[in-house]
């Protein structure tokens, strides 16, 4: 086992034991190309005018021709510990990065406290979507497809596909706009970056130990291939609601290697094996309904 | 040597947690571990999560099932682990964490199949 393997692994394994969270202080400082983006995200004060700048910076951005494609083939996935939003926090024991209004942070602690008693349930027991902006750091495989018009982000778990269009399209009106699990994501091309606006979310946590977001959150993101086998991108949060700024973080996903090509994407359904079902019992946390691998009598 | 601390440390991390990524596992009980010797009756390879089953024969003479669970197709592809690792009539030693209400069912943490192989479901989210 390479020491990459052990990190990654001990990286997705920590906060798996959920329950080991501790009283959660305060996060380290964060670096000067952090600190950078997150004032990025300040000064344009929300997500369209972040989205806007960016756009005037890359001159409007170009188009995509089948000829100007890159190539974003292959099976990924994310780096870091999946249990967290910020690859920056690296304990359980330590809040997350977002600065949060004091009712979110609120929630989050009596959440936090709530798990440490071994109470916690996740809606995607059942195969609810993790959606937008959480989609963001399930720990699964994911492929990338780009095409000029269109470019697809699949997340094997719940079969989660977001599309992003770039074909100069803008969101729908207001008034015709409505909550949708993965968003509604515009984007233009800045060379080989894609910058992507995604607004019109369902309100939802960042992850199970992690701060709640509401339908009012939108996201801006630079994705952008920086070597063979490394996708970075850089995304910042804005909910006013929810965080008292926006919450920049860096996310990376890493190509696998898949040489028998083994790693292939398969459909989700929770109600393929019975034995999956799970229950959201009196109290608040989780169980299985039932196994059909037991006795009659051991049954529930 | 620092390097080489950690990439130890990984390791026994590995060991010590239970792992699951689409519920939560306040189910099972991460401070105890059973190990079981049985045969497989059925290797229920699914998503979002696979059940190992094992068939386990009690002192009395009875049979008791037991399930074993693990991350899905893919994420056991990535662990070396396949469906055809662990057909019918396996002979194995299986190590999990138990239910804490009893029920005969564990998180996976390890087996080791009657020729001696060893399978660590876990490695599934190793970057490799």
């Amino acid at each position: 086992m390479t020491c990459r393997m052990s990190v990654a692994i001990l990286a997705a394994l920590v906060a798996l034991a959920g329950t080991a969270t501790a009283q959660p202080t305060a996060a380290q400082a964060p670096s000067p190309e952090k600190q950078k983006m997150t004032q990025l995200g300040i000064d344009q004060k929300t997500a369209v005018g972040l989205y806007n700048y960016l756009k005037q910076k890359a001159n409007g951005g170009q188009p995509l021709t089948w000829k100007t494609v890159p190539d974003w083939t292959g099976v990924w996935t994310r780096e870091a510990n999946p249990f967290f939003w910020d690859p920056d926090q690296t304990s359980t024991t330590s809040m997350p990065t977002a600065k949060l209004t004091p009712p979110f942070e609120k929630r989050l602690r009596e959440k936090l406290d709530a798990v440490n008693k071994g109470i916690e349930f996740d809606p995607l027991s059942n195969c609810e979507p993790a959606g937008m902006p959480r989609w963001m750091v399930e720990p699964f495989l994911r492929e990338w497809v780009v095409t000029p018009k269109e470019t697809y982000l699949v997340n094997e778990m719940q079969n989660e596909m977001r599309r992003v269009y770039t074909d100069g399209r803008d969101h729908p009106s207001a008034a015709d706009a409505y909550p949708l699990w993965e968003g509604d994501s515009i984007g233009f091309w800045d060379g080989d970056k894609l910058v992507i606006h995604t607004a019109q979310m369902r309100a939802g946590q960042y992850q199970r130990i992690q701060p709640y977001y509401t339908e009012q959150v939108e996201t801006v993101e630079i994705w952008h291939k920086t070597a063979a086998d490394t996708m970075s991108v850089d995304i910042w949060s804005y909910d006013p609601p929810a965080l008292a700024e926006p919450w920049y973080t860096k996310q990376v996903y890493k190509k696998l290697s898949n040489p028998d090509n083994s790693l292939r994407i398969r459909y989700w359904d929770c109600g393929e094996n019975q034995n999956n079902a799970i229950t959201k019992t009196e109290e608040g946390s989780s169980d299985f309904t039932h196994f059909t691998f037991t006795d009659k009598a051991e049954k529930k | 040597m620092k390097k080489v601390l950690g990439c130890l440390f990984g390791a026994m991390v590995l060991i010590a947690a239970p792992v699951f990524a689409h519920h939560s596992a306040v189910m099972f009980d991460e401070n105890k571990e059973i190990t079981v010797k049985g045969t497989v009756k059925d290797f229920q390879y699914t998503n979002p999560h696979s059940w190992l089953l094992v068939d386990v024969k009690n002192a009395d003479g009875s049979v008791t099932t037991w399930g074993f669970e693990a991350e899905g197709p893919s994420t056991l592809t990535r662990a070396g682990i396949r469906k055809s690792d662990f057909m019918p009539g396996t002979e194995l030693s299986i190590t999990g964490h138990p239910m804490r209400d009893g029920r005969p069912a564990a998180s996976w943490i390890k087996a080791t199949r009657g020729d001696g192989k060893d399978f660590d479901p876990r490695n599934g989210f190793a970057i490799k």
